[in-house]
């Protein structure tokens, strides 16, 4: 097991792009090695050693006995796990934008809040955030059909909007509410929302979703019949019909509005 | 400069795997020159070469890029050295396009399709292609005015039209794209064939595609007419392809070339009566070209992977969109054209798109004149430019194709005959369908052969003509052609071991026709109608102005030009 | 001396029929014109708030320098920030475009256009669904069926019905406006709903569920709708469905009414669906009614130069493009940009307060002809000549159609374009410093 702590020496308004920062990425290396990685600093190429203090409590080790641990605020770090395919990164406050996009294996843990389009394009491993979520949580990029394709993803606060937008695979769970448009066009996969949304699967084609609190629910969506899941009744729709869906909405009894 | 000990090929001059010298001074090939020397001893040297038929530049190009982020993002490329940033794989930004062709040994490039009332947007992202010479073919297929004439048999009047036209989009030549249909589709329909009228103006595709070859050389335009078949796309249209060549039979070139050039020939070389008895007809019209001298055709070779569609047939463009579920769209264009984008891509394991890559390629193997068949994949159409390489090495291996058969499904042996072919392209015949004959079918004399005079255009493939053997060793021919040792553009050095090392702006061909006086007053007339009436811009701001060319290049042309 | 044929600089129209009069002292008359494009083509000269001479902020107050001193000071606070933003440009012409983007490669600068705060949801719609559309001319000539959406084109668009839409005649079109249905759906009604056939009032926020229920309604799915959809009787959506379908040429446009509503770009998005499925039964097209003259063609020469029309980031060297990240609200909101440089538009008079706070804590350079309330965050002000007045080159019209602007009066101030290039090599002598 090998432990690799990051703090951040400065806060910056300019965001960092920290791609490097997986555990893929440094658990052969050493501090001094790990030092002159390139990040970015807005359009300046610099030195990890320049924005980072590094500290490890051993060297070289297998990626998936990695751990980093950010400590401080890394909110405007974007990019931290990207494409990782094995091993740990625990943020301990706020993670910035796109972490863990395209991640096949491996944990992301975020006691903090975690920004827009964490997850984006995963295919494995998982992660979760203790406190809220922004936009975009495992979405696709713009244009394409199939974003988040398998994995899974925990937010235990809330989350933005367009949670889940092109979603082919794996699941995402919302234990708080989360905003508007969520499984936007999606192919595939599951969603949970524990608490309110609004408009859940837009030209949803396949997958499921479910909704624990109150949402309004789209024309396109069809009333079936009531279900139980784990105890609690849910009103099963299909849709969306306009893309001739057959995408599973439930919807929990005892709290939604049409 | 001098380009020392090269194994030349020059099918043009006759030129097949010579050492030689070649000098270039001037900006053009010479007898005798000084200067740097570079040396191509056992290189391949060839012409630059010419793609008469690729999408570049553009109104349905940008919106191309603009509904594809998705493409944007997989060919980015960062800031290097002389290069701009790049994005894109099928539809690669301006600077890229530039950069790519030029890497890979082409100096000479042509946009397929420009409405008129748009060229201005045609030449802005022309005049942003770094390098390479240009020009664009001109829509005049779906046009009212063409329509009008031809229904007149007004043929004094039509030439004035196209003439006009060329001059209002500093177009190189007559493009016809499913004729009529274009105008049908104003209304959401389409012509079904030849001679199916075109609604409220009464007169049929065939008609237009005549009249419009006639005006063409009645005007003694550099290039024939350039021709999308109607029904493209449609299994059995192979009956269309050659309904329609028939019809030029009578058609006399004003200038030593063909009568049309067809474009994209895959696409119209469909058997079957639909998508699940679909079948090459390649062999038919291999057969029709072996035995008729009055049209050339380019291949529109179909590549595996991702493509975008995007074609004046705006009906084509729906059918695909509504068939693939893809994201669509579509431009018409007042007066004048249609026009519509849809992404695709193609699958090795899809039994359509293992017969369409077939017959590219066996159009190409069983015409038996090189100089009838150009190697295209109707960028991006087919496939991006940058896998040309790949087509050729096709060509000339007959086992790089069975590698690649091996990977589709069996049922190709019952649908094409690509498995029974053993001919393989050699460097003369490559030479020719990618250099000689795309400048000669397009009509630039200085473009596609190394003799005294022509334009300084030179690649230089390090690879050995002598040594090797392209059929045995496909891999190393593929590798050759993705990247020239050196690309030469007027004698200047503009890409070396794939680096961009100039970045020289490139010419822009057009072609100034002249006709009577009292025609173009005739013209005049109806045409200030049009404005009047029907046009949502004035005339006097519609013409593409002289500010939009930096280095034009007029072709004369008229009713009075000598041959 | 008389210029015919004058093309208009105001909005996304782009008349080209403007006759303009000009003496000695400048322009005199504009014919033709609506009042929008007649003030903004008659209000060039010094009284107009024309900036006189570069100004650099010292102490608090704006001190005129000269044009290489401002050059100068501009290329080194863009060389020094980290993420410098380049934004506006929707009423300058595309060869300024073209050095704007030059510069952002130049600088590693997001660069971004008004569309940021206007149509740029239908942007991220097209990349989803593309869109069906046509020059105008094929409304004039042939649509029988006009559909106003979440725009107002009588006040903001003055001349549209009657050059290009419900008013207009041409060759299957003859009667004009009588062979014309004319429907506007808005949240209220407008001038451009009182001169409509038919009138239809949705509730704010709606827009979605409506447009997804007219699409369930073409698709033959009526009967899952409950009666009403968002307080509209189900009855009245069937109607409007029909005479959709009986169109022989619909034409939608569209405005800020669609794309500024809660869903933002899923309403544009379902939109061009409910086109693209209306074609399968009639000809239809759909079109968003752009707002500045030009804001249509810096998306253009993006999409050629970058490979995408907005909001593009160059700070690492190649183009990444990500609205909601790399535009320039998002930039501004998130308080990311260290510097500005503001041309052809305004954000100060047209930004949400918090984002207008967010500029006045950085350096912003100005280049504009006037002074308006983006001068007061300035710090480096460059006064240039007006494009489409005093300085020819292309614009692209709403529907996407290129027109040369043309040059009626002599200006000595120098253009976008040069000021742009003159900036680009001040940054280039300061030298690399990545």
């Amino acid at each position: 097991m090998r432990t690799i702590t990051l703090r951040p020496l400065a806060s910056h308004l300019v965001p960092i792009e920290a791609e490097a920062l997986t555990a893929d990425g440094l658990a052969k290396l050493s501090v001094e090695e790990m030092e002159t990685l390139d990040l970015w600093l807005g359009n300046r190429r610099t030195k990890l050693c320049d924005l980072f203090a590094i500290e490890t409590d051993g060297g070289p080790a297998p990626i998936e006995e990695t751990t980093i641990i950010l400590d401080g605020d890394f909110s405007r770090v974007k990019r931290i796990g990207e494409r990782m395919s094995a091993g740990e990164i625990h943020a301990l406050g706020d993670l910035g934008m796109h972490a863990g996009a395209g991640m096949s294996g491996g944990n992301i843990l975020v006691k903090g809040s975690a920004s827009d389009w964490l997850g984006r394009e995963m295919r494995g491993g998982s992660i979760e955030v203790k406190g809220d979520a922004g936009n975009y949580v495992g979405s696709g990029y713009r244009g394409e059909r199939c974003g988040m394709r398998g994995g899974s993803i925990l937010v235990r606060g809330s989350a933005g909007v367009f949670l889940g937008e092109h979603m082919c695979g794996g699941s995402i769970h919302v234990l708080g509410n989360a905003g508007d448009y969520p499984g936007a066009a999606n192919g595939g996969g599951t969603i949970s929302i524990g608490g309110d949304t609004h408009l859940p699967g837009a030209e949803m084609t396949k997958g499921s979703i479910s909704v624990g609190g109150r949402t309004t629910v789209l024309p396109g969506f069809q009333f079936q019949d009531e279900v139980e899941v784990e105890g609690l009744t849910y009103r099963r729709y299909v849709g969306d019909l306009v893309e001739n869906g057959k995408g599973e909405l439930l919807l929990a009894l005892a709290q939604q509005s049409a | 400069m001098i380009i020392k000990g090269g194994v030349v090929y020059d099918p043009a001059n006759g030129v097949l795997g010579e050492e030689m010298d070649i000098c270039i001074d001037g900006g053009v090939v010479a007898e005798a020159g000084g200067g740097p020397t570079i040396d191509a001893r056992g290189m391949l040297v060839l012409p630059g070469g010419v793609d008469a038929h690729s999408h570049i530049a553009g109104p349905k190009l940008n919106a191309g890029r603009i509904m594809r982020p998705d493409d944007g993002r997989i060919g980015t490329e960062p800031l290097r050295g002389l290069c701009r940033p790049c994005t894109g794989y099928t539809v690669p930004n301006s600077p890229a396009i530039g950069y790519r062709y030029a890497r890979m040994g082409y100096t000479t490039v042509f946009e397929a399709a420009t409405p008129i009332i748009e060229s201005r947007h045609t030449h802005e992202e022309l005049e942003a292609i770094p390098i390479l010479d240009k020009g664009a073919l001109t829509l005049f297929g779906s046009n009212w005015t063409v329509m009008e004439c031809v229904g007149e048999k007004d043929l004094p009047k039509l030439s004035a039209y196209v003439a006009w036209g060329l001059r209002a989009s500093r177009g190189y030549g007559v493009k016809i794209v499913n004729p009529g249909g274009g105008e049908a589709w104003g209304f959401g329909s389409n012509v079904k064939g030849l001679h199916d009228p075109v609604p409220e103006f009464n007169v049929t595709p065939a008609e237009i595609i005549h009249e419009l070859a006639r005006a063409n050389e009645r005007l003694c335009l550099p290039h024939s007419i350039h021709l999308h078949f109607n029904n493209l796309g449609k299994p059995g249209n192979y009956t269309t392809a050659i309904e329609t060549l028939d019809l030029l039979k009578d058609i006399v070139p004003s200038r030593d070339r063909q009568a049309v050039h067809v474009t994209h020939m895959q696409f119209s070389a469909y058997g079957g009566t639909g998508w699940r008895d679909f079948e090459s007809k390649a062999p038919e019209i291999a057969d029709y070209y072996n035995k008729n001298d009055h049209a050339t055709m380019d291949m529109g070779q179909i590549i595996f992977g991702s493509a975008t569609t995007m074609t004046a047939d705006g009906p084509l463009e729906y059918a695909n969109a509504r068939l693939l579920h893809q994201k669509w769209s579509n431009h018409d264009i007042e007066l004048e054209e249609s026009s519509g984008v849809v992404p695709l891509v193609y699958i090795r394991g899809s039994p359509v798109n293992a017969v369409q890559w077939a017959i590219g390629l066996e159009l190409a193997l069983l015409t038996e004149d090189p100089w009838k068949v150009l190697l295209t994949t109707d960028n991006p159409n087919g496939g991006p430019f940058v896998k040309y390489p790949g087509v050729i090495a096709l060509l000339m291996s007959h086992k790089r194709r069975e590698e690649e058969m091996a990977k589709l499904p069996e049922m190709l042996s019952k649908r094409s005959v690509i498995g029974s072919i053993d001919r393989e392209l050699g460097w003369a015949e490559i030479a020719v369908m990618t250099r000689a004959a795309p400048a000669r079918v397009l009509g630039l004399k200085e473009k596609g052969h190394l003799g005294v005079g022509a334009d300084g255009d030179v690649s230089i493939y390090e690879i050995d003509p002598r040594e090797v053997d392209p059929g045995s060793d496909p891999a190393l021919v593929e590798r050759a052609f993705t990247q020239a040792k050196y690309t030469i553009k007027a004698g200047e050095v503009v890409s070396r071991d794939g680096e961009i090392v100039g970045i020289p702006q490139g010419r822009t061909f057009w072609t100034d026709a002249s006709v009577p006086e009292e025609d173009m007053a005739r013209l005049m007339t109806s045409l200030k109608e049009k404005f009047e009436k029907y046009y949502s811009i004035q005339m006097s701001n519609y013409m593409v102005q002289e500010a939009y060319l930096s280095r034009p290049v007029a072709v004369r042309a008229g009713v009075e030009v000598a041959q | 001396m008389i210029h015919e044929d004058v093309i208009c600089s105001f909005c996304g129209c782009l008349c080209d029929d403007i006759r303009v009069e000009t003496n000695d002292e400048g322009i005199v008359k504009v014919k033709g014109a609506c009042r929008l494009g007649s003030s903004k083509i008659l209000g060039h000269g010094p009284g107009h708030g024309r900036i006189s001479k570069p100004m650099i902020r010292q102490d608090g107050e704006l001190v005129e320098v000269g044009y290489q001193e401002a050059y100068d000071r501009a290329a080194s606070i863009l060389k020094a920030a980290k993420r410098p933003l380049l934004y506006g440009w929707a009423s300058t012409v595309c060869e300024a475009h073209e050095e704007g983007v030059l510069l952002a490669e130049e600088i590693g600068a997001v660069i971004d256009s008004t569309a940021t705060v206007c149509h740029g949801p239908s942007v991220i719609g097209v990349e989803e669904k593309g869109l069906a559309g046509a020059t105008l001319g094929q409304v004039k000539n042939r649509a029988d069926l006009i559909l106003f959406w979440g725009c107002n084109p009588a006040e903001a668009h003055p001349r549209h019905m009657r050059r290009y839409s419900s008013n207009s005649t041409g060759r299957f079109t003859p009667e004009g406006r009588k062979g014309r249905t004319v429907v506007v759906i808005d949240v209220r009604e407008t001038r451009t709903a009182r001169l409509a056939d038919r009138f239809i009032r949705i509730d704010p926020g709606t827009d979605y569920q409506v447009i997804s229920a007219l699409r369930l309604i073409l698709a033959g799915k009526a009967e899952i709708l409950g009666d009403e959809v968002c307080g509209l009787p189900k009855g009245m959506l069937v109607d409007l469905v029909d005479i959709l379908k009986k169109a022989r040429f619909g034409a939608i446009f569209f405005g800020l009414g669609l794309t500024h509503s809660r869903g933002r770009y899923k309403n544009i998005d379902c939109a061009l669906s409910l086109t693209a499925e209306l074609n399968a039964h009639t000809k239809f097209m759909i079109m968003p009614m752009r707002g500045h003259y030009n804001v249509a063609g810096i998306g253009q020469v993006m999409a050629w130069e970058g490979g995408y029309p907005m909001s593009v980031d160059y700070s690492r060297g190649a183009p990444y493009f990500n609205p909601g990240e790399t535009a320039a609200c998002d930039l501004l909101a998130r308080r990311e940009a260290d510097a500005a440089l503001i041309i052809a538009s305004d954000p100060a008079s047209n930004f949400p307060r918090s984002i207008v706070e967010a500029l006045a804590e950085i350096p912003v350079i100005q280049i504009d002809p006037y002074e308006n309330p983006t001068t007061l965050l300035a710090d480096v002000v460059i006064p240039c000549a007006i494009a489409g007045v005093e300085v020819e080159g292309t614009a692209y019209r709403m529907d996407g159609l290129p027109l040369r602007m043309r040059k009626v009066i002599e200006s000595d101030y120098p253009s976008d374009e040069e000021i742009l290039k003159e900036i680009r090599e001040s940054a280039r002598r300061l030298g690399d410093d990545h």
